[in-house]
């Protein structure tokens, strides 16, 4: 599950800090897998928008209420249950659709939603097919839903478990928030999912 | 030549527009969705067309084979952020000429479109 990002992604000791915070109730998700999701980001910003990216500590999210953020979210289903939600402050966001389009870009309106929802269906994509190799099932992916506007908040039911990657780019700050839960058996061919 | 451009994005469609004026194809249609494609391979005649996988309404897979099996044989590369192995071998089965992954280079997609093009003559 590693690729040309590895260098990016959490070691071991990075995932064990993260483990001790909140000890047994993070059963529900293992932190190694924030790897694949964190060496998408990567590749989607460095490969396709020619931009550099460095990532903060990875910690357990308790939610969002950032009034300027706006967040796209996509689901992962099959062999793997799960959510991805990539929230931009409304200054990256709208430089990120600059970059994508080369066009000058103002105001966060339908294209800039777009934009988002497009990234984190590259991201949950590029990430979902790096834990499934060898034919197995594929992990189905949701169509991405956009979050936007001067006040809402996020909150998480307390049984599930996000892990939170803030980064940092070019186009300014971003940061992606993932829960997880995979089974490899469930990807070996001849299974359904 | 006219090209057909299917993806639920439309950034990613402008994006894709962009890649074909570099490969020297600007007479391009746009689809959303699966059904918009298959509708639109159905009342035109395009010599290449790039297909998304994900999207509402109609899967481009199925399109890529309701355009198959309505006997059209324009060249199709699938643009998708499908990237596993078994994905790649059912869009050619289905009659997808090439595959290219999300994300991609930009410079990439403009030498696969090219080469796509040479190889359907």
């Amino acid at each position: 599950m590693v690729g040309p990002f590895e260098r990016c992604v959490a070691s071991e000791t990075e995932q064990e800090t993260v483990r001790s915070t909140r000890g047994e109730s993070l059963v529900s998700m293992n932190v190694e897998h924030i790897n694949p999701f964190i060496e998408s980001v990567h590749e989607l910003f460095e490969t396709m928008l020619g931009i550099n990216v460095s990532r903060g500590n990875i910690g357990v999210s308790t939610g969002s209420n950032n009034p300027r953020e706006i967040m796209a979210l996509i689901g992962l289903s099959g062999p793997a249950r799960g959510a991805v939600s990539i929230s931009f402050p409304a200054s990256t966001a709208l430089r990120l659709v600059e970059q994508l389009l080369g066009v000058e870009t103002r105001v966060i309106d339908d294209t800039v939603s777009d934009g988002v929802a497009e990234v984190v269906n590259i991201i949950a994509g590029s990430a979902k097919a790096k834990f499934v190799t060898d034919g197995g099932t594929p992990i189905e992916l949701s169509l991405p839903t956009v979050f936007r506007g001067s006040d809402f908040r996020v909150d998480y039911p307390t049984q599930s478990v996000w892990l939170e990657v803030p980064f940092n780019t070019d186009l300014g700050p971003f940061s992606m928030r993932v829960t997880f839960d995979f089974e490899e058996s469930k990807t070996k061919e001849g299974d359904s999912a | 030549m006219k090209a057909l451009v299917v993806d639920d994005s439309a950034v990613m469609r402008k994006v894709l527009i962009g890649a074909l004026a570099r490969a020297g194809i600007s007479d391009v249609d746009q689809a959303a969705d699966g059904q918009e494609a298959v509708n639109s391979c159905n009342a035109n005649d395009y010599g290449l067309v790039l297909m998304d996988w994900n999207m509402p309404n109609m899967l481009g897979i199925d399109a890529v084979r309701a355009i198959r099996g309505a006997g059209k044989t324009m060249p199709i590369i699938m643009v998708t952020t499908e990237a596993e192995k078994s994905r790649v071998i059912e869009a050619l089965k289905a009659g997808a000429n090439n595959y290219i992954i999300k994300p991609f280079e930009p410079a990439h997609i403009v030498t696969k479109i090219q080469e796509v093009l040479g190889a359907a003559g």
